[in-house]
């Protein structure tokens, strides 16, 4: 029965034939892994590269890489309490912990730079004197590079959380400024002019029109900033805060210690590489109706 | 002209219509220029012209989504003063929010004016089974066709019950089948309406099509109304009406006013 072309239910291949039942099982189980996004290749390059680095630490001496296995040890030994960290006085020594703090503050950025960022572009794209208003400071904010601002924000704000939040905040806000924006003006006036026609004031113009028509892009633009969110709030962590992973990493560079800052790294690294198949998940389920499967593209 | 309180509540009447625009080089264009004319209620009106003639420009000044620069535009008693759910639209791009399922597509209009939602669900249901689109009500508009998009398109219209259907070059981009079965369904959601039937201003730039639809075809160039001419033939119009010697005569009219007519001047003049 899956033989016929059908546009309605939402295959858009065409199946020659129907797969005889052998076939069926390899079939089904490749459907799977694509339908949870598990790329293969992906997963064959990952082994690759730890066999690769596995292979380099019988080459490069110990102090300078430490072997995967113990790096995963590592993990394992400071996941909840690490004892070498507990003399320099932090209230949380723990890879689990620090990573929480630090994802903690990367998700109040992002929802937070990332609302008012849509709305100030959105408007922009909207309201020709907001613009000539908004367009000049965010496009100045946003070529300045973001960490040059790290230094004033640990003196107005200092080490607490919230100059690392405001940080991240600010970077977010300015790519989804632009992304809004552009998402605002890409969208087909036609769809404005026929929600007109049909009654609709500005606030159905937003709800029905706007919103749900600069969604891919937007959502799109959010992956982007999440992405980048990550090495910032561990860059300005480093920089100077309390805690948090970028701060385990500066301690710990500071006693040399590489295969802690391995551990620490890969924590991070694989926490932003689940946050990032989350948030593709979610994006895809909200923009289903979308034409492009992929978003985020311009 | 006519006192418009007189009016239809389905009539449209243009009295001394202009619509100028300022060109990017500061040079001013005017695109209709004093328009006058009356279209009665029910009637199928087709805007036939070269592009660029100003019959989109004529016909977005009715929908209200432009204003007009001089002149007026009442649709029953009313003068036009901007967009509203009075005068439905279906455009030549595809307008059918891709957010939305097909279904709350249809549904839209009804519900901005607050039609309460199983009798909203109802009436689109009714209106997708006469366009043949009953089994895609929960489809998302990327899994249709253009012109099964078309189709949900003169469905929401009529869906929202509005008294005048206005119609800008609607099945320009498709092919010449689809174009063809969609003419019978508009002709066919057209008559069958029970209530008094809605009038229609359809513009398009192709004679034949303008010939199969239209009770009255007008003519515009250069912004100006140049023919106004009623087609006198039956429906439902096929191949062969289009090639009766009245309608011939009024095929080589309407390509002489589009200057596709070698020795014209005879037989427009005839």
């Amino acid at each position: 029965m899956a033989s016929d072309t059908s546009m309605i239910d939402g295959t858009t291949a065409v199946l020659p034939s129907r797969p005889r039942a052998a076939d069926q099982r390899g079939v089904t189980v490749w459907a799977t892994l694509r339908s949870f996004r598990i790329d293969i290749f992906g997963a064959i390059g990952l082994v690759l590269l730890v066999v690769f680095w596995w292979g380099l630490t019988f080459v490069v001496p110990r102090s300078s890489l430490p072997s995967p296995l113990n790096v995963f040890r590592r993990i394992a030994d400071d996941f909840v309490v690490a004892d070498m960290l507990s003399y320099y006085g932090l209230p949380e020594t723990g890879l689990m912990g620090s990573m929480a703090y630090t994802a903690a503050n990367v998700l109040i950025a992002v929802v937070v730079g990332g609302l008012i960022g849509t709305v100030l572009g959105l408007f922009a794209a909207r309201v020709p004197v907001a613009r000539a208003i908004s367009d000049p400071i965010l496009n100045t904010v946003g070529t300045i590079p973001i960490l040059v601002m790290a230094p004033f924000f640990l003196i107005w704000f200092g080490t607490g959380r919230w100059s690392a939040v405001l940080l991240v905040t600010v970077y977010v806000l300015v790519i989804l400024y632009l992304f809004a924006q552009r998402a605002a003006e890409n969208l087909d006036p036609v769809y404005e002019s026929s929600a007109r026609t049909f009654g609709a004031g500005t606030g159905d113009i937003l709800r029905d029109i706007l919103i749900p028509g600069t969604l891919p892009q937007v959502l799109g633009g959010i992956r982007i900033a999440l992405a980048g969110a990550w090495g910032l709030e561990a860059i300005a962590e480093l920089l100077g805060a309390q805690q948090g992973i970028g701060k385990i990493i500066e301690v710990l560079a500071g006693s040399l210690d590489i295969e802690g800052i391995f551990a620490a790294l890969l924590v991070l690294g694989i926490v932003a590489v689940i946050a990032d198949w989350i948030a593709g998940a979610l994006v895809r389920y909200v923009t289903r109706w979308s034409v492009s499967a992929r978003v985020g593209t311009t | 002209m006519t006192d418009s309180s007189q009016g239809k509540p389905n009539d449209i009447t243009f009295t001394d219509v202009t619509r100028t625009f300022v060109r990017g080089d500061g040079q001013e264009v005017t695109a209709v220029d004093g328009v006058s004319a009356h279209i009665r209620e029910g009637e199928f009106v087709c805007l036939v012209g070269p592009s660029g003639c100003g019959k989109t420009t004529l016909l977005q000044m009715v929908s209200g989504l432009l204003p007009t620069s001089g002149g007026a535009i009442t649709v029953g008693a009313k003068q036009v003063t901007g967009p509203g759910p009075d005068r439905g639209v279906v455009f030549q791009k595809d307008s059918v929010f891709p957010w939305f399922r097909v279904i709350d597509n249809v549904e839209y209009g009804m519900k901005r004016r607050g039609v309460p939602a199983a009798e909203r669900r109802d009436i689109a249901n009714r209106y997708l089974e006469l366009v043949s689109l009953s089994h895609v009500a929960r489809a998302w508009p990327k899994e249709l066709s253009g012109g099964m998009l078309k189709r949900v398109a003169i469905a929401t219209v009529f869906a929202n019950g509005s008294d005048v259907l206005l119609l800008d070059e609607p099945f320009a981009a498709l092919d010449y089948v689809t174009k063809h079965q969609l003419h019978d369904v508009l002709l066919d959601l057209w008559r069958s309406t029970d209530a008094p039937r809605r009038t229609i201003l359809f513009v398009t730039h192709d004679v034949d099509e303008s010939l199969l639809l239209a009770d009255r075809i007008i003519v515009i160039r250069d912004g100006r109304l140049v023919d106004d001419i009623a087609i006198d033939a039956t429906r439902p119009r096929d191949v062969d009406t289009l090639t009766r010697p009245d309608m011939m005569t009024v095929k080589h009219k309407l390509l002489a006013h589009l200057g596709l007519e070698h020795g014209s001047r005879r037989s427009a003049a005839s």
